[in-house]
């Protein structure tokens, strides 16, 4: 084993935000700042009550918006987690910040801190489709967002976008990409807007006041997203994330490898010793809890080998480079020939993955719809 | 127990005019039940019953009332009040002497209160009249009494009023019943004469009879004689229903319980059949019942092929519960193994579909209803089709016929304009108007099955703001111009999902189907035309494009075991589906002409 498999990853979540965007399902609740300082003192309690000692190659603080919590508290929380790491394993420390939250005072925190990483809610650059996802910047404070973190030294930044709105046009998508290639960050999200269960966005779409784009449009945009990116240089490396070479997203690989992580914070999953946990969910239960230092865990899973192996594939395949035979085996215990042969061999038949015998993974086709994909190997 | 103190009475009524709450009272007043458990229609206690608020099955009850020193025993049945139960209230009827009729004293006279009303005086039983929920403030007492005694010929000083919520006029319903409702007629001393009036199967003690005396008596260990099945039983246990079974010695005439003997087989067992004694028989039998004649169709089908025995164990098994609806195998090309069932109406279907999937854990599939039609050929023949598959060739038919009824619809006169228009999209021909008040009328139609059959009663309850009601009954077959509507999915015809319709309308419902079709069906890896076709000509035509786009687009941590149990979850979904030719159709699909509205 080399020295990596001994290294975890640490997420944080802090689920405060200004206010609620239309499409968010993410854990996160409208900011109150007597109620930040209180979850600050649960999560260090939580923090003390690991009792293994970890270290951390990858450290990602998201949200939420991290950012929203005042100066005092930010400085606060990146104390807390600096106990925690060590700064000589330390490869990756990623916070999430969205623009409008983000002032001169916050980046020079950030700037003295351990912080190398910062991603960028950015979403659109159009202001029409930041109001009506009610977002709570515009387009103009997100690039002086950007600017302001490359002035003060950050060389790696990640920017989040949003594209698939309702009516959106590919040339509308396109003035997007032409922007945040202006900007030249060292990594996009793009990811197409979802319609998660029980969102505002989601009833105005279920009652008809907007209308969903059809999935030939969806893929058109998505299409696009892809060549537009590579030209410009980036690795399309996993479904929706692009990166330029050697800034892939250390953290989030730890996910999409099935290696193990500790999370930390209300509704945070942690991923140990082959057990998957999760958090409670509801930011002040949470603190009731970790006050009364019960426990927090809500929900837990031990998988089954089958299972962890489906797991396996289904993640590892979300990378443009997918798994090979030999790694399935490594980290599963099972051939993957033996559990999924036959739907390895209809799924190349239908030109969906690619498989040479030697390395499993999705066509180009085979990743616009790859969940319908991933359903075969469930 | 004398003859003389026994009692035995049915409640009927139109639908949610009071009859199980009424019975819960009855219950409450003879302490029946302990208040422990006690809850609101006692009687109901089907789970599907309680979760629908309605009565599906008649449920018998012996009650013990003390007056003037003297006790009598009380059978009391409460009977459902949907049409498409109506099978249920005429075997309760045999088994009685009289009835209370209960009549909402805010809706009045509605059409199955007439219906039931009919049944009852067919069978010679004495009808007490009730007025029921006469607390409610919108009651009215005088109109609705006034309607009962022109309409059913009863006389008012008869009519009992009641609250069923209140408690008030329930001791009259008592006096009643012993004043009015004669006593059985049976001879103690005669040759046992008992009815089946219905039955259940039960895993460890096989088949549980619910029997009538008329004549004789019973006792544990008795040899007991089936008529019709010519064979015999040990008794094993008897007991009364009060309401949980609660064994008993003997049996004697006029009382109503249930019987245990070891019968093992559900072919054992014939509903209406008499059950007389081995070794001193009567050869005599109780008139029994005509076993209605089903009036819609549909193929019920295991999801799971290898359901087939399981399915068709459940479906036995549940027949002797309600051998209403009727059953036989029949083989699809796209469903594989499974059953064409009869049922009385499409309440009765979905009923006996939920039942059969709850009772037995098969998944079903259930194939587009259909009435039945009937067809004259050249050579002469007649020709019964239940199933749009098993029409002869067009050539050979001389006559398609399809099933008409006399259709009777009760309701406030303001809204006759509106049920004109329907019943004219329906093909009704009209042929009366009775007033039951300035207000009420009855308008009365000959309608082919098939228009009504399906949402013509949603339809009337929505037009005449839920006032108006339905009753009907079959009158025969008519010719008319009919079509059998093809569906190809991918280029294969879907037996399963052929129609019968009318030339003029099959066009609109053609196109209807197919686009109903489109929704149902979910995008598949290829492209799949869905088209409806007469004869081999494609009248309409709908595409299901490719699948282009289906990727969560973030799973990170947290989202791994959503995504997991998402992708299971689906996965299920799909094995729910039927697969013909590589495209997997849903139950809803099946189903989808019901809701074409054409
Ligand atoms: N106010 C009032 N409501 C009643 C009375 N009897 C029954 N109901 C209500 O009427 C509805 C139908 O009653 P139910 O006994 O199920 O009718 P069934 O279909 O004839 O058995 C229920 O919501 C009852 O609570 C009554 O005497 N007064
Ligand atoms: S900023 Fe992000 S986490 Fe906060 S509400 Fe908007 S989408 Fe949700
Ligand atoms: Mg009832």
């Amino acid at each position: 084993m080399s020295i990596h498999d001994h290294l975890h990853s640490l997420y944080i979540h802090i689920p405060f935000c200004t206010s609620k965007c239309i499409y968010c399902d993410f854990n996160s609740i409208t900011i109150k700042s007597d109620i930040v300082d209180e979850y600050l003192l649960a999560i260090e309690s939580e923090f003390q009550s690991i009792n293994k000692e970890y270290f951390f190659k990858t450290v990602y603080i998201g949200g939420g918006t991290p950012t929203v919590l005042n100066e005092t508290q930010l400085s606060k929380l990146l104390d807390i987690v600096s106990k925690y790491i060590d700064k000589s394993k330390l490869k990756e420390y990623t916070i999430e910040a969205n623009p409008g939250t983000l002032n001169d005072e916050r980046i020079f925190i950030l700037k003295n801190s351990l912080v190398n990483r910062v991603s960028i809610g950015i979403q659109s650059f159009n202001n029409n489709y930041l109001k009506l996802l009610e977002r709570i910047h515009t387009a103009n404070e997100a690039k002086d967002t950007f600017f302001n973190l490359r002035e003060n030294g950050f060389k790696n930044i990640n920017i989040d976008l949003i594209y698939g709105y309702p009516g959106q046009t590919l040339n509308e998508w396109k003035m997007d990409l032409m922007e945040s290639s202006r900007l030249d960050p060292e990594h996009v999200s793009a990811y197409c807007l979802s319609y998660e269960q029980g969102t505002p966005l989601t009833k105005m779409i279920d009652s008809g006041i907007f209308r969903r784009l059809e999935e030939e449009e969806e893929l058109k945009l998505y299409e696009y997203t892809k060549d537009f990116l590579c030209n410009k240089g980036y690795l399309h490396y996993e479904i929706s994330n692009f990166a330029k070479p050697g800034k892939k997203c250390k953290h989030n690989i730890v996910y999409w490898n099935n290696e193990e992580y500790i999370g930390i914070g209300a509704g945070a999953f942690s991923f140990v010793d082959g057990k998957r946990y999760c958090n409670i969910k509801n930011v002040s239960e949470y603190i009731s809890t970790a006050q009364s230092k019960k426990n927090l865990i809500c929900f837990s899973e031990t998988l089954s080998q089958k299972k962890r192996a489906s797991e396996i594939l289904i993640m590892s395949l979300r990378m443009t480079s997918g798994i090979s035979k030999i790694e399935f085996f490594k980290r599963s215990g099972l051939d993957l020939l033996g559990l999924f042969g036959k739907q390895i061999n209809d799924l190349a038949k239908a030109g969906l993955i690619n498989f040479d015998d030697e390395r499993i993974k999705l066509t180009r086709k085979g990743m616009s719809v790859a969940d319908s994909v991933m359903m075969e190997f469930v | 127990m004398n003859i003389n103190q026994i009692r035995n009475f049915c409640i009927i009524a139109h639908i949610d005019h009071g009859k199980s709450t009424l019975a819960d009272r009855l219950l409450e007043k003879v302490n029946a039940v302990s208040p422990r458990k006690f809850r609101d229609q006692v009687l109901d206690n089907m789970d599907l019953e309680r979760e629908r608020g309605i009565t599906i099955k008649a449920s018998a009850v012996a009650l013990d009332y003390r007056k003037n020193g003297e006790t009598y025993s009380l059978n009391l049945i409460d009977t459902p009040g949907h049409v498409d139960f109506s099978y249920e209230v005429s075997r309760s009827l045999g088994a009685c002497e009289g009835v209370l009729l209960l009549v909402d004293a805010s809706q009045g006279i509605e059409a199955q209160t007439i219906t039931n009303v009919y049944m009852a005086i067919e069978k010679n039983l004495e009808i007490i009249p009730v007025l029921s929920k006469i607390d409610l403030k919108t009651a009215r007492p005088k109109e609705v009494g006034e309607e009962i005694v022109s309409i059913l010929g009863m006389d008012s000083a008869e009519i009992i009023e009641v609250s069923a919520k209140t408690g008030l006029g329930i001791d009259d319903i008592f006096d009643g019943i012993i004043a009015k409702i004669p006593p059985p007629k049976g001879d103690v001393n005669a040759p046992l004469r008992a009815l089946i009036f219905d039955s259940v199967y039960d895993d460890y003690r096989g088949v549980i009879v619910y029997i009538r005396i008329f004549d004789g008596s019973i006792k544990v260990g008795d040899n007991i004689f089936m008529m019709k099945i010519n064979r015999s039983f040990e008794v094993v246990e008897l007991g009364l229903f009060k309401p949980e079974m609660t064994p008993v010695d003997t049996l004697g005439a006029g009382s109503v319980g249930y019987c245990i003997a070891n019968i093992k087989s559900i072919h054992d067992v014939h509903i209406g059949d008499t059950v007389t004694l081995t070794k001193r028989r009567s050869t005599v039998a109780l008139p029994g019942y005509n076993r209605p004649l089903p009036m819609v169709f549909c193929g019920l089908y295991p999801t799971d092929n290898t359901d087939f025995m399981p399915l068709r164990a459940a479906i036995e098994r549940l027949w002797i519960n309600d051998s209403s609806f009727s059953y036989e195998p029949e083989t699809s090309q796209a469903l594989g193994f499974g059953f064409r069932c009869g049922f009385l109406g499409l309440l009765h279907m979905e009923i006996v579909q939920e039942r059969l999937e709850r009772e037995s854990n098969v998944g079903l599939v259930q194939t587009a209803p259909t009435v039945t039609y009937e067809i004259l050929t050249h050579d002469g023949k007649i020709i019964h089709v239940d199933n749009p598959e098993k029409l002869p060739s067009v050539g050979t038919i001389k006559e398609f016929r399809e099933p008409v009824v006399e259709a009777k619809i009760i309701l406030p006169s303001e809204y006759i304009g509106a049920i004109m228009k329907l019943t004219d999209e329906r093909r009704a021909t009209y042929k009366s108007t009775e007033y039951l008040s300035e207000k009420r009328a009855i308008l009365t139609y000959d309608i082919p099955l098939g228009e009504i059959i399906f949402d013509f009663y949603d339809k009337l309850k929505s037009l005449t703001r839920g006032y108006g009601t339905l009753d009907y009954e079959f009158v025969g077959y008519v010719p008319e111009d009919l079509v059998k509507l093809d569906i190809l999915v991918a280029g294969k015809k879907v037996d399963a999902l052929s129609c019968i319709v009318h030339r003029k309308k099959a066009e609109a419902k053609g196109r209807k189907l197919v686009q109903n079709l489109k929704k149902d069906i979910a995008r598949h890896m290829f492209e799949i035309p869905i088209q409806a076709a007469i004869g081999g000509r494609v009248i309409a035509r709908e595409t299901i494009r490719q699948m282009a786009k289906n990727v969560t687009a973030k799973c990170y941590g947290g989202d791994v075991t959503r995504k997991r149990k998402l992708l299971e979850k689906q996965k299920e979904g799909k094995k729910r589906m039927k697969n013909v030719g590589n495209v997997e159709i849903p139950q809803s699909a099946f189903l989808s002409v019901l809701s074409t509205d054409v």
